[in-house]
């Protein structure tokens, strides 16, 4: 582009790079290959937005690296040879081997074959699904939730799938819900509860699930299944709010021993 | 745009221009051939740029730099529930592979209703017959176990210690998908042997399907292979269990943990 002479292609001066006579080349030479920068400047619209955004964010990151108060270290963490190898070799065949250990004392059991045509006094699934099948088993529930001449709004079991898809979309509605920095239940008593709750909702549902075990009746079994549930949240949050005061100033105390406040 | 030969690319020339040892000739020699053909030095480049990376000098993570290790490293074992997980997929890949050899996915052979069909036949043959096949079967069961409780634990301990806060919502979804997808996996493996509790299990999930609206019946066809049970539901769950799952799920546990990777662990504080 700063070049005097003429381009090449056209009969020019430069004897050294002068091509065999083709058509003119469709290749731009590399210096007038555009910079970022000026790609930058000749992009409109959403490709000027998006540059625009990545400097910004560039700018962000160095920020943050030339004001972070990180102290650095001296000497790498833990080294990952042979050390942080050797402890997860450890814990690895620590684990595999208990799993063979108990595969070799425990055997799973195995059935009849199977035969459509008897079916069986008690179906269970696998101990993992409990809590799916417990939500199968909330038919008892079902009449409460109707609003004319007392007829059901939707059908037993498309009542289990529905509530299926309220216990996936609650949880994957978390992160969304509770934002913040504070990391520790002590911090948030509130979604420490909310996640004792649901921890204890399904061993309830789990116990749903197993109703025949149960010597009382069904009622009351239901009845727990949800009350249950919430006493642990409350006690929990209870508990974590007692706590909280203390604890924050232990916590708090550390903070301000090696950066007091200004 | 000359085609000539650079004279400064002449890389055998400017080697016998070197007052060289005879192994620095030969290793000059070789590497200038495989880079000529293989330009390795890129990678070499590449290499040597990861090396310094990983020898940067770190930022302190929080708890080195507050001191709460010695509050701390009793909570560092929950933190391996994700790789204990991962290990329990591995054996249960390893020894469902070798189940794989002798399993068939058949109903057939079953002469009246409640006869044992070939499926079942082949894990009685499994468990009678192969050398080492009743461990295995065990084995495999008890892998699949301890993936369920290691991923349960694991969520529980991403919960409370709010690990999935604010840039790591994705990871957070991309873990609900893949606890739904692990707990698909145990039940189309609960379904294979064809035994009672199977068969009987299957017919709760097509219920499940067929009670859904609009989608319902679709749904039933595609993953049971029809609202009744039988050879197209047992085929389909094979291919499910042993095919399609790996895959999604594998690569789905990759990006899981590369998410990890790329936005490091979060330290509760």
């Amino acid at each position: 582009m700063t070049d005097d002479n003429d381009p090449m292609t056209d009969g020019g001066t430069d004897e050294e790079a002068r091509t065999d006579g083709g058509p003119p080349a469709t290749v731009p030479p590399d210096d007038e290959t555009p910079t970022w920068s000026e790609r930058k400047e000749n992009s409109q619209g959403l490709a000027q937005l998006t540059y625009q955004y990545f400097e910004r964010s560039r700018r962000e990151d160095e920020d943050l690296r030339t004001e972070s108060t990180y102290v650095e270290r001296d000497v790498l963490g833990f080294p990952a040879w042979p050390h942080e190898t050797i402890r997860n070799l450890a814990i690895a065949s620590f684990f595999v081997g208990m799993l063979i250990f108990i595969s070799a004392l425990m055997p799973p059991h195995f059935g009849h074959p199977a035969n459509p045509g008897s079916t069986p006094a008690i179906i269970l699934p696998d101990w993992y699904l409990y809590w799916s099948f417990g939500l199968l088993k909330l038919n008892p529930l079902n009449p409460e939730l109707a609003v004319l001449d007392g007829n059901i709004l939707l059908g037993n079991e498309f009542l289990g799938i529905i509530a299926h898809g309220i216990v996936f979309g609650a949880i994957a509605l978390v992160p969304f819900l509770n934002k913040g920095s504070a990391r520790r239940p002590v911090e948030e008593p509130f979604w420490a509860a909310v996640g004792m709750t649901g921890v204890v909702l399904s061993l309830t549902l789990a116990a749903l699930a197993i109703q025949n075990f149960f010597p009382f009746e069904l009622d009351l079994l239901v009845t727990l299944t949800f009350l249950l549930p919430v006493l642990c949240g409350i006690i929990t949050y209870a508990v974590l709010k007692t706590m909280r005061e203390g604890y924050m100033y232990d916590l708090n105390r550390r903070y301000y021993m090696l950066r007091p406040p200004k | 745009m000359s085609l000539k030969k650079n004279d400064e690319m002449d890389h055998n020339a400017w080697l016998k221009n070197q007052d060289l040892t005879v192994i620095e000739t030969a290793f000059l020699t070789t590497l200038i051939w495989v880079d000529k053909r293989l330009r390795i030095v890129d990678y070499l480049e590449l290499l040597e740029t990861m090396y310094y990376r990983a020898n940067l000098q770190m930022p302190k993570s929080h708890t080195e730099q507050y001191d709460l290790d010695n509050k701390f490293w009793y909570w560092y074992p929950l933190y391996s529930l994700g790789s204990l997980s991962i290990l329990a997929y591995l054996v249960a890949a390893v020894s469902g592979a070798m189940l794989g050899f002798y399993y068939s996915p058949s109903t057939a052979g079953a002469a009246a209703q409640g006869d044992p069909t070939a499926a079942y036949d082949s894990v009685v043959l499994i468990l009678q017959d192969v050398q080492f096949g009743f461990m295995l079967r065990s084995i495999h069961s008890w892998a699949a176990q301890f993936m369920v409780a290691a991923v349960f634990l694991h969520m529980l301990r991403v919960y409370f210690t709010g690990a999935y806060k604010e840039p790591r919502e994705v990871n957070w979804i991309l873990g609900v998908v893949l606890i739904g997808l692990t707990l698909f996996f145990g039940f189309s493996g609960y379904v294979l042997p064809w035994k009672q509790l199977s068969f009987w299990a299957a017919q709760i999930g097509v219920e499940m399907a067929l009670a859904t609206p609009i989608v319902g019946e679709w749904a039933a066809q595609l993953l049971f292979g029809g609202f009744t049970l039988g050879q197209a539901t047992l085929v389909r769950m094979y291919i499910l269990h042993v095919f399609v799952l790996p895959f999604v799920v594998t690569s789905l546990i990759a990006l899981h943990v590369g998410i990890v990777w790329v936005q490091g662990i979060a330290e509760p504080h």
